[in-house]
């Protein structure tokens, strides 16, 4: 579904991204981890289109993303999610909810129907807010909603776009005990039809949610597996000084 | 957002009524009047679109304004087109004007791109003042109004005449709210909050600001052509810099990013204007300070906290009944 | 008169309207890269300048009466908008700026006219300079080339003072950075006061040495205003050299254009500015790297 196929990124003569090379079945929820410097924004970034890379493709379904700007290739089905919340903050909820989602339906063009009223879009912003869990906050500002309740309208968004491809970047940063646990049911609700590729820093949501998981270090990839390798490989224990950190 | 509310619709129907009544009942000087608010409100409310709604603040307004009223005359005198036709190119060309500066200025912000659409309304107003044949500094004299004298409407009487020009602000309000609720005008609105998640989200930015400054250009040129057709006269002082700059004192004083705050502006400056004018020669100091005054406050304007007031006490009733 | 020599004449032209809009825009660019301040009403500073000087030279009978009031007058009136009015609007978003300084346009606009009049009117030129200098073949006016000659002074002045003192090293600091600068200890808001202050004075001057060659007129402050904006940005606010090199670029191709082609001129100036707005916005020589 998605593949990388030997992507480099280097800023002068520091290189941050080594080589690297991913290939995401369709459906697959992949989990890359590393620990700070490894170069997992970095990468983050090049797949979505904010660094262009110095070598190395991008592949969609066999499409070449490369050249794509961020907009071409959310429009090929590319969402994403921000680690700092990147909301549309003086609008609602709904509204919110409502740009991605005429987006995904095309009634973005349109110059003179009034799109708050399609019903398409409105089961769309209503489903997805389900999903997300902000059914009863639909009509609040986002500038007065909480940190938890932004932080699940930033994955909302990427999903009210209908995508193909989700990429999210450390979607439980900041988020206290209580909102995560519900993060992991989000995630395992999610249909099969959509394939996630997750950047994080916690540990227990890759092990809960990924089918593989890839681990960076200084730019490469170090190494790739199931959970259980993951949890068993030595190289990996090592990288993350000393065992694991598991707490809640 | 934009959404159409009752007390836009209200206040827009205020407007239109007295505007009206002062028209009929009033003399000569009274249509005078109304038909400067008029082309005021229309052009008011076409900055409005890009500058409220889509939180770029053009200072070329003016000269897209002029470019209307001069293509017109372009096509009226020297053309000896007729004034359907005149309108049409009028229209034409600046929606286009603004097709351009709305897509060459898409990647500058703050006061890069105010200067930027400033100096675009300026080489517009240089061009003009500078070409001979449109007569320069005197400007051109001999435009025509239409003619609807097979509608049994004779547009060379100031009342008719004023009677157009005042249909033809809820038009234009019909138009921009139209297009303001719509998806486009939503992308429009979604890029003045954040340009960056607009664009993961797949939008296309230049594309959409240069329809929307093509289309406020548009309804800018209506008022351009019908304060051609007023005065039956254009000269370049219709397109300084100065001109962009009042049209913005009159979209805030009424409110921004309201739609029809603007129009109330209109009224509130034509008609401030002529009253203060009638014993003082110095009513540009009651201006300036006004707009100091509203900006230091919030810059609401006096529709705009109308509007916010309304909205409060309506929440805070809401809230008394649960 | 020779066609070089003709030439020559223009070229002084043309360098001393560099000169004036040196002595405006560089009281602006520094205003802008400092304080981050659009300040629209400068120039109506200048007019008040103007203004300022001819009531004094009519009161004292000496141009130099005026030339050394006008800026000290100015300065005053800075001083009251500042605490007034600019202190609080700085932190405000470049367009409550740009409305607020229109504002003072309108109200300084009939300021003037209340209490000068709306009639044109003239100043006299000193009498030390009232003569014509012959020199390269060429007969020119000297309060012209004192013009040119205080410009370069100032011009001078100030680049000494940026460069070979604290208090310009400061200012230089806070146009970079002004955040960092005040957590090295730099007390910002009293630079700002003094740079704010400076720039009016500046104006003042421009318009006390504008009055003798351009009539005084409550229209001079929005006429230069455009030309003055277009040299800042143009140059790079916030930065002396930018002033210099932006007053340089307009004086010549609005002088010379006016001769060889007049309306390619003034397109061209606003072309230019639009190229750079686009492609460099932070000027030909920006302040910052």
């Amino acid at each position: 579904m998605l593949e990388v196929v030997r992507l480099c990124k280097a800023f002068g003569s520091l290189v941050v991204t080594d080589n690297v090379s991913l290939k995401l079945e369709p459906g697959e929820r992949r989990v890359i981890l590393g620990p700070n410097g490894a170069g997992k924004t970095t990468l983050f970034n090049l797949l979505v289109g904010e660094l262009k890379p110095s070598e190395g493709k991008i592949h969609l379904s066999g499409a070449d993303l490369t050249p794509l700007s961020i907009e071409a290739r959310a429009r090929m089905g590319l969402a994403r999610s921000y680690q700092k919340n990147n909301l549309f903050n003086g609008l609602t909820i709904r509204e919110n909810l409502e740009l991605a989602g005429a987006r995904a339906l095309g009634l973005s063009r349109h110059l003179l129907r009034d799109t708050h009223r399609d019903p398409r879009l409105r089961d769309l912003v209503e489903e997805v807010a389900e999903q997300v869990g902000l059914t009863s906050r639909l009509e609040e500002t986002v500038e007065h909603s909480s940190y938890g309740n932004r932080r699940q309208l930033e994955v909302g968004l990427a999903l009210a776009m209908r995508p193909k491809v989700l990429l999210m970047d450390e979607p439980t940063s900041g988020v206290g005990p209580g909102m995560i646990q519900a993060f992991h049911e989000l995630l395992h609700s999610l249909s099969r039809d959509l394939t996630i590729l997750i950047v994080e820093h916690d540990m227990d949501l890759a092990f809960d949610v990924a089918d593989r998981i890839t681990v960076l270090n200084y730019g490469k990839v170090v190494f790739e597996g199931t959970p259980e390798e993951t949890r068993a490989s030595e190289l990996v224990q090592e990288i993350y000084l000393g065992g694991w950190d598991t707490d809640a | 957002m934009f959404q159409q509310t009752p007390l836009k619709l209200a206040t827009l129907a205020l407007i239109i009524l007295g505007l009206l009544l002062y028209a009929i009942l009033g003399g000569y000087f009274a249509r005078e009047l109304v038909i400067e608010v008029a082309v005021l409100a229309i052009l008011a409310m076409s900055l409005d679109m890009v500058a409220g709604y889509g939180g770029m603040v053009s200072l070329c307004h003016g000269a897209i304004f002029g470019l209307g009223a001069y293509m017109y005359a372009i096509v009226n005198v020297l053309g000896e087109g007729s004034p359907i036709s005149g309108t049409l190119a009028a229209l034409a060309v600046s929606g286009l004007f603004g097709l351009l500066v709305g897509a060459i200025t898409s990647r500058t912000h703050g006061i890069y791109f105010i200067m930027t659409t400033l100096a675009f309304g300026q080489m517009a107003y240089v061009l003009i003042f500078d070409a001979s044949s449109l007569g320069g500094d005197d400007g051109m004299w001999g435009l025509g109004r239409g003619d609807l004298s097979g509608l049994g409407i004779n547009l060379e009487d100031s009342l008719q005449f004023a009677i157009l020009c005042l249909l033809c602000v809820p038009l234009s309000y019909a138009v921009l709210s139209g297009v303001l609720r719509s998806g486009f005008g939503r992308s429009l609105v979604g890029i003045r909050e954040n340009e960056g998640r607009m664009r993961a989200l797949g939008i296309t930015i230049w594309k959409i600001k240069a329809i929307g400054f093509a289309l406020s250009g548009t309804v800018a040129g209506l008022a351009g052509v019908l304060a051609a057709q007023h005065t039956m006269f254009v000269s370049p002082e219709l397109m300084t810099w100065t001109v962009s700059g009042e049209v913005l004192v009159v979209v805030i004083l009424g409110g921004l990013g309201t739609l029809i705050g603007p129009a109330v502006g209109a009224v509130l400056l034509i008609f401030l204007k002529h009253a203060l004018s009638s014993f003082t020669d110095y009513w540009h100091i009651v201006i300036g300070v006004l707009l100091i005054l509203v900006v230091m406050s919030g810059g609401r304007g006096v529709y705009g906290g109308l509007e916010l007031f309304w909205e409060r006490r309506r929440n805070s009733l809401n809230k008394q009944e649960v | 008169m020779s066609d070089l020599s003709f030439w020559l004449v223009q070229a002084l032209h043309g360098l001393q309207y560099s000169m004036l809009l040196f002595l405006l825009s560089v009281g602006l660019t520094v205003i802008f890269g400092l304080l981050h301040f659009v300040n629209l009403a400068h120039g109506a500073l200048y007019a008040l300048g103007a203004y300022i000087s001819f009531s004094l030279t009519n009161w004292t009978g000496s141009f130099w009466a005026g030339f050394f009031g006008a800026p000290l007058g100015v300065a005053l009136v800075g001083i009251s908008l500042y605490l007034g009015l600019i202190r609080q609007m700085r932190k405000a978003g470049p367009m409550n700026q740009v409305l607020v300084t229109f504002g003072l346009i309108f109200i300084f606009l009939d300021l003037c006219r209340i209490l000068w009049g709306d009639i044109a009117l003239g100043v006299e030129q000193p009498e030390i300079f009232s003569k014509t200098v012959e020199f390269l073949g060429v007969t020119y006016p000297s309060y012209r080339l004192f013009v040119i000659a205080l410009g370069l002074a100032v011009m001078g002045g100030l680049h000494l003072v940026l460069s070979r003192t604290q208090i310009g090293a400061m200012i230089r600091a806070g146009v970079d950075n002004d955040q960092m600068a005040a957590c090295l200890g730099i007390n910002v808001e009293q630079l700002f006061f003094f740079v704010f202050c400076v720039g009016c004075a500046l104006a003042g001057i421009a318009g006390a040495v504008a009055a003798p060659i351009l009539s005084v007129s409550p229209e001079m402050g929005t006429s230069i205003l455009i030309p003055t904006l277009i040299v800042v940005v143009i140059g790079g606010l916030g930065s002396l050299p930018g002033a210099i090199l932006g007053s340089l670029l307009v004086g010549f191709i609005q002088t010379i254009g006016a001769v060889v082609a007049p309306q390619l001129a003034s397109i061209l100036v606003y072309a230019l500015l639009a190229g750079v707005l686009i492609l460099k916005p932070s000027g030909l020589l920006p302040a910052r790297s």
